[in-house]
């Protein structure tokens, strides 16, 4: 548990997790998790480098950064789901889909 | 330089934050309905911040401890930005599409997104560049779906919110490994430390890095980045698609500029030709790929749309596909044809997107059967029109003609390895006259010609002559751009 | 004044006129009293910045001043074309004519044009044209000149052409766009050759090159020809002088402006600024030409009835005049006699359309529309009715005449002192001067049968007479200040010596030497003319008065019948009448062939080709086509020709259905794209 492998393992691990929710997840708050979970397996990535490069603190900064535009993104994202939900009544990303050709 | 010396050289930034402070400041205390008001104090915040742009002069240094450059080439870039978003208020002003929304806090978010464009066009460490990227990216999404009752734009916010999401997450991912092979996050350093790889990690190298050129190709919407583009662009107000189509993609082709340039170009980047011959990447060859599918996907799909918006947006594809022309060669003359096209880029496909704001409003509606009879029915509209059909196509003598032709100039003069991609260049740009001269067609072939003469008002007259003058005008003397440009070639470059 | 205060000025003479058109030309109608306003104002402040220039010019009173300025236009490495303004005595005089007879003609039109439907359009193009010609005036290399010189021919199309309604104004301003394109030609060709021999086009640069010979001999001569082509047309010489009679079909003031004193003065200016760069077999050239345009256009004006066919021929005749000079080497006196001649015969333009105006009104009252209100022999006895009118235009036509006291004389005199000493020391040119003196005589002969049978004698049309008025004061205005300025002493201050043209004038535009090896200096040149001064005073003084008594005597005293000799000089009254029957003959000689010429080449196309050729391998092609039928239509146009746009909209609309609008599909391809490119670069 203490070497870097094995924080990249879970680090990609956690990335396919995410992409595979995006892909196919059909709710639109499950598809933000998935994009959240893409972000935190960057994050980590970021922190274990840090850590284990012996590198000064610009990972951990990173991750810090990340974390706190993840934040405004959610928000921002849901307000969003939350508007398209008052208008169609759904949050079935694959209801949206008048645009499009 | 420091925190504290970076304060004045960071002048643009402050007035730029001071205006968006007055501007959500009188949004507050405003009465509701007339939220428009707020728009007077953000066009003179932004011409306060055009001239501080102006006015800070420096010889190319770092900011804030190397997380921004401060040259040349980020003003450039920044007045550029400044000049679309002062013509796409004015546009809003115009459009009937805010009708019953408060419109105050809109522009508050467009400064916002200025703020972050002006980070983008000046970022040169990693944290900066995801963090830019997010900014606007955050902005634009609201701004996408500004019309809260209007199905359409809820769907297209939706849109890109998801997949601006997907897209930083893809390029953060590879942000990571590009600081797990170098430890660290500044340029530079990254640059000296990826000559030193071995070819070991010539594979986490490439991942890492085609993550993040995934995250710019979604910014400038290269293939096969781009899909968002068509219907995000439907979907949002019109000044805002025009907006997205100008200035974020100005800002995305100033950050990819630098990343490509100052981490994987060899010296004292610019000066000189050649990638790393040590990394073996075939930039080149893949840069020139997407240049041309994208080029060619958005002129082959353009020619099949029914709403002109639409067309456009494909269209703004389409550019951006030629102006990813100039990237292979990295070569000075690259830079500077960007540059330029960047320039004519803005008159002429902001004078179409207003052409089409106000055809909207008089005719109900933004498909080609609206534009029919046009051309005499409202003659100013039709030419001005025409003007700037023209030099989308890059017909002689407007500015998309100049923009092209630099752009060629660059690729063929960087030896007969670029010389495909001219001659995609050069059969897109036939292509490109088919769709575009439909519109002049139906504008003045198609329709029955009415007696009735429509001429737009004062105020709209102004603006259309302010975006199709410059249009001629730089097609015939370009001269004034072209100082501007070699002016503003320059770099903040540590050896 | 500095030289960059002067680039700013001329900045402002070249765009305010511009200004006024653009704002004229997208919201003239709808601007109080149609925009006019806005073309006056923008030409009086035109004016103000030319007299404040001159005034400065007059001040410092420096015969060498001299001041460019350039900016590049076009810059790609090694191709580079710089553009500019050259600012010396020469262009500030010019300016001041050009501004001058622009806000006479703006002031004019007010009451002239009255009630015109295109009212505010027609203040637009003389806006235009007054930016163009400035900007010939202003030009310091062949690029630009070019350029404005286009414009010109462009401004001057569309004003001749301003009532488009009547055929023959449209006529008339196709055929000048078309004769002024035929001299074009010459003059691009010209302009190439001087550009790829010196790799420049600014005049200084040119002149320096001709001088250190890098082009020289026939070819110099070659391009001084066909620069002077250009001239040819614009400034109506013989053999394109066809245009200019015809461009009366535009308004009078219009005539006056351009069409008397600045547009066709054009190309006496362009063959002016470029003397240095003539051969003296290029110089030859251009002194016959003109002097065979002088007597011969005099020779047509004799007979011509049209009040403002007399004036056009008159002016194509002293057009001559001026190339005359250029051509004798004695240019400072063409450009003098430019400078003159556009006051004197802007005002007999005005006081034609004066009279015509007049003549127009009382018609219109007696509600005759068949009478022609142009012609002479409606006319006679205006001079009580319209003495403002006549004072002045006798005034001009004393002028223009050559009689000492005025101006006309000063310049004239000059001219012919040139061609006198030239043919001195050529004996073989010894028909340049009697070209020069007989066109002299003429000139006032059929001037003062203008004035004659316009202002004296009996009224032929009684009825018409008694409603003839003086015209309003904007139209009576500018006769008077350009009838003023048609005396000797503005051109002669400080000097008051009617019979020398010793003055600022002289002074402050000094001969420069030609720049070809070998030519004589300017030196000599005012020399030999100081030589024949007096012989020349002596004679054209009676030469002038010998036609101005002719003209009394045939049609004051009636002593000599005009009639009697107009039949027995009959071939020759007809051959004058008919314009020596150019038209006829270039219609005849020129189009016609022409026109047969594709005729027989569409015949051998068409109906030899086609009919004998074709449908001779009919049959054969036939069953060849029938067997290549099928291979051709569904291969090669099925698959290839109609299959290329199909293809190409297939590609879009397949391309199309990409975008599904299923946001995970796009997410998906993007993912593709990413594992596409990575998999493509690790192998």
């Amino acid at each position: 548990m203490d070497n870097l492998q094995t924080y990249l393992y879970i680090s990609a691990i956690l990335f396919s997790l995410g992409l595979y929710g995006v892909i196919t997840r059909r709710n639109g708050i499950a598809v933000l998790m998935g994009v959240e979970l893409i972000l935190n397996s960057a994050n980590i990535n970021f922190v274990a480098f840090a850590r284990f490069g012996g590198m000064n603190f610009s990972g951990q900064v990173f991750a810090l950064f990340v974390i706190i535009m993840a934040a405004a993104e959610a928000a921002v994202a849901l307000a969003i789901i939350i508007n398209v939900f008052n208008n169609l009544d759904t949050v079935n990303i694959d209801d949206a889909r008048e645009l499009k050709l | 330089m420091n925190n504290l010396l970076s304060i004045s050289l960071f002048l643009p930034e402050l007035v730029l934050t001071a205006t968006i402070i007055i501007a959500i400041i009188v949004d507050i205390f405003s009465v509701s309905n007339r939220t428009s008001k707020v728009s007077n104090y953000v066009i003179i915040g932004l011409l306060a911040t055009l001239a501080a742009v102006f006015l800070t002069n420096h010889s190319p240094t770092t900011l804030f401890m190397d997380s921004l450059a401060f040259d040349p080439f980020a003003s450039f870039i920044k007045s550029v930005v400044l000049v679309a978003t002062l013509l796409i208020i004015i546009f809003t002003r115009y459009s009937n599409e805010f009708k019953g929304y408060h419109t105050g806090e809109y522009y508050a978010l467009l400064c916002i997104m200025v703020f972050g464009m002006f980070l983008m066009a000046s970022a040169i460490d990693l944290i900066t560049v995801y963090l830019s990227i997010e900014v606007v990216s955050l902005m634009s999404f609201i701004l996408a779906g500004y019309l809260k009752n209007n199905p359409r734009s809820n769907e297209a916010s939706l849109k890109y919110v998801i997949y601006g999401a997907f897209s930083s997450g893809i390029m953060l991912y590879g942000l990571s490994i590009i600081f797990g092979l170098t430890g660290t996050t500044k340029f530079f350093a990254i640059r000296d430390a990826i000559t030193t790889l071995d070819s070991s990690s010539n594979l986490a190298l490439t991942l890492s890095t085609v993550f993040v050129l995934a995250g710019f190709g979604y910014k400038i919407s290269a293939v096969p980045f781009h899909f968002w583009t068509p219907d995000v662009y439907e979907g949002s107000p019109t000044p805002i698609t025009a907006y997205l189509s100008v200035a974020p993609k100005a800002a995305g082709f100033a950050l990819m500029i630098r990343f490509f340039n100052q981490v994987f170009v060899d010296g004292d980047s610019l000066s000189t030709l050649g990638w790393y011959a040590d990394v073996s990447f075939a930039w080149p060859e893949i840069l020139g790929v997407i240049s041309v599918v994208t080029m060619t996907m958005g002129n082959l799909v353009a020619i099949q749309q029914n709403s002109v918006k639409r067309m456009l947006a494909y269209s703004s594809i389409a550019h951006a596909g030629y102006m990813l022309m100039a990237f292979p060669t990295i070569s000075s003359e690259g830079v500077f044809a960007v540059m330029i096209y960047l320039v004519m880029y803005l008159f002429m496909n902001l004078g179409a997107f207003f052409v089409l704001i106000y055809v909207a409003q008089k005719q109900g509606g933004e498909n080609f059967e609206h534009f029919s009879g046009l051309g005499w029915r409202m003659p100013i509209v039709g030419i001005v029109m025409t003007i700037f059909m023209f030099s989308l196509t890059g017909l002689p003598p407007t500015v998309g003609f100049i923009g092209k032709f630099y752009l060629f100039v660059a690729v063929i003069n960087a030896g007969s390895a670029f010389y495909w991609i001219a001659f995609f260049g050069a059969i897109n740009t036939v292509v490109s006259l088919y769709f575009y001269m439909r519109v002049v067609k139906t504008m003045y072939l198609d329709g029955n010609p009415s007696e009735e003469i429509i001429v737009p008002p004062l105020s709209v007259t102004l603006i259309l002559l302010v975006l199709a003058v410059p249009s001629v005008f730089f097609g015939i003397y370009w001269t004034p751009i072209l100082n501007w440009v070699n002016n503003s070639l320059l770099f903040f470059v540590q050896i | 004044m500095t030289g960059d205060m002067l680039i700013n000025y001329a900045l402002g003479i070249l765009f305010f006129p511009l200004i006024s058109f653009i704002i004229l030309i997208f919201v003239g109608k709808r601007l109080p009293r149609q925009g006019d306003v806005v073309g006056i104002g923008t030409i009086i402040l035109t004016l103000i910045l030319s007299l404040a220039m001159f005034g400065s010019m007059l001040l410092s009173h420096d015969p060498g001043f001299r001041h460019e300025a350039s900016f590049t236009w076009i810059d790609l490495g090694d191709f580079e074309i710089r553009l500019g303004f050259l600012i010396d005595n020469i262009t500030i005089i010019m300016l001041l004519v050009v501004s001058l007879i622009s806000t006479m003609t703006h002031i004019f039109s007010t009451k002239y044009m009255e009630g015109d439907i295109r009212y505010s359009r027609y203040y637009a193009y003389l806006g235009l044209f007054t930016f163009s010609m400035n900007g010939i005036v202003l030009a310091n290399n062949l690029v630009s000149l070019y350029i404005f010189w286009e414009l010109v021919g462009v401004s001057s199309y569309l004003l001749i052409g301003h009532w488009f309604e009547k055929d023959s104004a449209a006529d008339a301003s196709k055929k000048a766009f078309l004769t002024n394109r035929v001299g074009d030609i010459g003059f691009f060709i010209g302009l190439m050759l001087v550009f790829t021999a010196l790799g420049t086009f600014n005049y200084a640069e040119v002149f320096e090159g001709v001088a250190k010979g890098a082009i020289s001999g026939t070819l110099l001569t070659f391009a001084g020809i066909g620069l002077f082509m250009g001239a040819v047309g614009k400034s109506s010489q013989f053999p394109l002088h066809i245009w200019l009679p015809d461009a009366m079909e535009g308004p009078t003031p219009v005539s006056a402006l351009m069409h008397a004193a600045t547009m066709v003065a054009a190309g006496v200016y362009l063959s002016v600024r470029l003397f240095p760069l003539f051969t003296p077999e290029a110089l030859l050239f251009i002194a016959y030409t003109g002097g065979f345009t002088a007597i011969f256009a005099a020779t047509i004006a004799i007979t011509q009835n049209d009040i403002k066919k007399v004036l056009a021929y008159s002016t194509i005749s002293q057009l001559g005049y001026m190339i005359l000079a250029v051509g004798t080497g004695a240019y400072v006196a063409g450009f003098f006699h430019l400078v003159t001649h556009a006051m004197f015969k802007a005002c007999l333009f005005y006081g034609s359309g004066s009279v015509i105006h007049a003549m127009h009104h009382a018609l219109h009252n007696l509600k005759d529309h068949d009478t022609d209100p142009q012609d002479m022999r409606n006319m006679g006895g205006f001079k009580s009715k319209m003495p403002i009118t006549y004072w002045t235009m006798l005034v001009a036509t004393l002028a223009i005449s050559g009689v000492p006291l005025f101006s006309g004389f000063l310049s004239k005199d000059a001219i012919l002192a040139g061609t006198l000493s030239f043919a001195s020391h050529h004996p073989q040119h010894f028909l340049l001067p009697v070209f020069g003196f007989s066109a002299a005589l003429i000139t006032a002969f059929y001037m003062f049968r203008l004035i004659f049978m316009t202002f004296h004698n009996q009224p032929k049309l009684p009825n018409v007479y008694s409603d003839i008025h003086e015209s309003p004061k904007p139209m009576v205005f500018p006769l008077i200040l350009l009838s003023s300025l048609s005396v000797f002493i503005f051109y002669t201050l400080p000097y008051f010596n009617p019979l020398s043209d010793h003055g600022w004038f002289m002074e402050l535009i000094k001969a420069k030497d030609s720049m070809v090896p070998g030519s004589p200096s300017a030196h000599d040149i005012a020399e030999g003319m100081h030589h024949s001064h007096t012989l020349t005073m002596i004679l054209s003084i009676l030469v002038a008065s010998l036609g101005i008594l002719l003209s009394w005597a045939v049609y004051i005293k009636n002593s000599v019948s005009a009639d009697n000799w107009s039949k027995r000089l009959d071939l020759y009254y007809n051959l004058s009448l008919n314009k020596y029957y150019f038209d006829e003959n270039y219609n005849k000689y020129l189009y016609q062939p022409f026109l047969r010429l594709a005729n027989r080449v569409s015949y051998i196309d068409w109906d030899l080709y086609d009919k004998y050729f074709i449908n001779g391998f009919g049959h054969i092609t036939k069953w060849l086509s029938s067997v290549t039928g099928r291979i051709d239509y569904d291969g090669l146009d099925q698959t290839i020709v109609d299959g290329l746009g199909r293809s190409m909209g297939k590609a879009g609309s397949s391309l199309k259905e990409i975008q599904t609008g299923r946001l995970q599909n796009y997410m998906l391809f993007a993912l593709f794209g990413v594992i596409i490119i990575i998999i493509f670069q690790s192998f």
